[in-house]
């Protein structure tokens, strides 16, 4: 598995969290830009769960597979989660929470890495 | 949170047009927090329930698959997402008693962060592998260690918001 799909995945995350930060300051609320870039993120992450998933039916194996299976759950939950919470907000402080989303998805394609070192970054 | 300090006596009133974080921006919801899962809350939550998940996590596979390792690192863990779980609940909840259960929670999850962050950091043979409150959270950017002053400070703007004020349950609920 080559890292483009991890990488891109940190990019658009840190990206997010960026855009979603610079919202809160300028005092907006969700609007649709902050939506779309969420949905290319989520998009992101359920290829990954995708690309690894055929890896598992490849025959690889982790050490720490439970880890890994939590994360295949977990990982695609994130934006859909954060979405409805932050967009539910009418205040500065939804964006905030694209921002937590965002960062979120960064970090856990570090620990993907750490977990199954084949899923590069 | 500081700029949303000033308007306390809003909360009985929150179309109040005074508030002074409403600036007349497009787009920007021109009233105040109207609970603790609202504002400032909003973003607490997230970040409470995205601990409560890994924490929980963390804690369950480590004492599914090696627990003998490092008991006390482990069942500590737990502890610390257990803690999670109740500020997050709490939080959303946003009654009178459930802001009570958060200022306990939030209370316990300082002296905890606190305490295994100073163990840890003079026994580190105690943790051969790190918990969500080793080294005061170090692994996950210190957030552990902000994070329960954070709540506790909007806790307590709540208590000092409406000192008698009856459980207001569904005030805000969408």
């Amino acid at each position: 598995m080559n890292g483009a799909v991890p990488t891109t995945i940190i990019v658009v995350g840190l990206g997010l969290a960026a855009y979603a930060l610079l919202t809160t300051a300028r005092n907006r609320r969700v609007g649709l830009g902050l939506l779309v870039v969420l949905g290319v993120l989520e998009i992101l992450l359920l290829v990954l769960v995708g690309l690894i998933v055929a890896r598992l039916a490849g025959g690889g194996r982790p050490t720490g597979m439970v880890m890994l299976v939590g994360y295949l759950i977990a990982m695609p939950l994130v934006p859909v989660v954060a979405g409805f919470w932050g967009a539910m907000e009418r205040s500065r402080w939804g964006p905030a929470v694209y921002a937590v989303a965002g960062l979120a998805a960064a970090i856990l394609m570090v620990r993907l890495h750490e977990i199954w070192a084949v899923i590069h970054v | 949170m500081s700029e949303t300090e000033a308007s306390p006596e809003t909360a009985s009133a929150p179309v109040t047009a005074a508030a002074p974080e409403t600036q007349a921006s497009p787009g920007t919801a021109a009233s105040p927090p109207e609970s603790t899962r609202t504002g400032p809350g909003r973003l607490l939550v997230a970040v409470y329930g995205l601990f409560a998940l890994s924490a929980c996590a963390r804690a369950g596979t480590q004492i599914a698959t090696e627990f003998s390792r490092a008991p006390a690192a482990y069942v500590l863990s737990a502890l610390a997402g257990v803690v999670y779980i109740v500020a997050t609940v709490t939080l959303v909840n946003g009654s009178r008693t459930a802001r009570r259960i958060a200022f306990v929670s939030c209370s316990v999850e300082l002296v905890g962060v606190l305490a295994v962050g100073t163990w840890s950091v003079l026994d580190p043979a105690s943790f051969p592998d790190a918990t969500v409150w080793s080294t005061y959270g170090v692994g996950y950017g210190f957030v552990p260690l902000v994070l329960p002053v954070f709540g506790l400070l909007w806790l307590r703007r709540w208590a000092r918001r409406r000192p008698v004020a009856a459980d207001a349950p569904d005030l805000g609920r969408q």
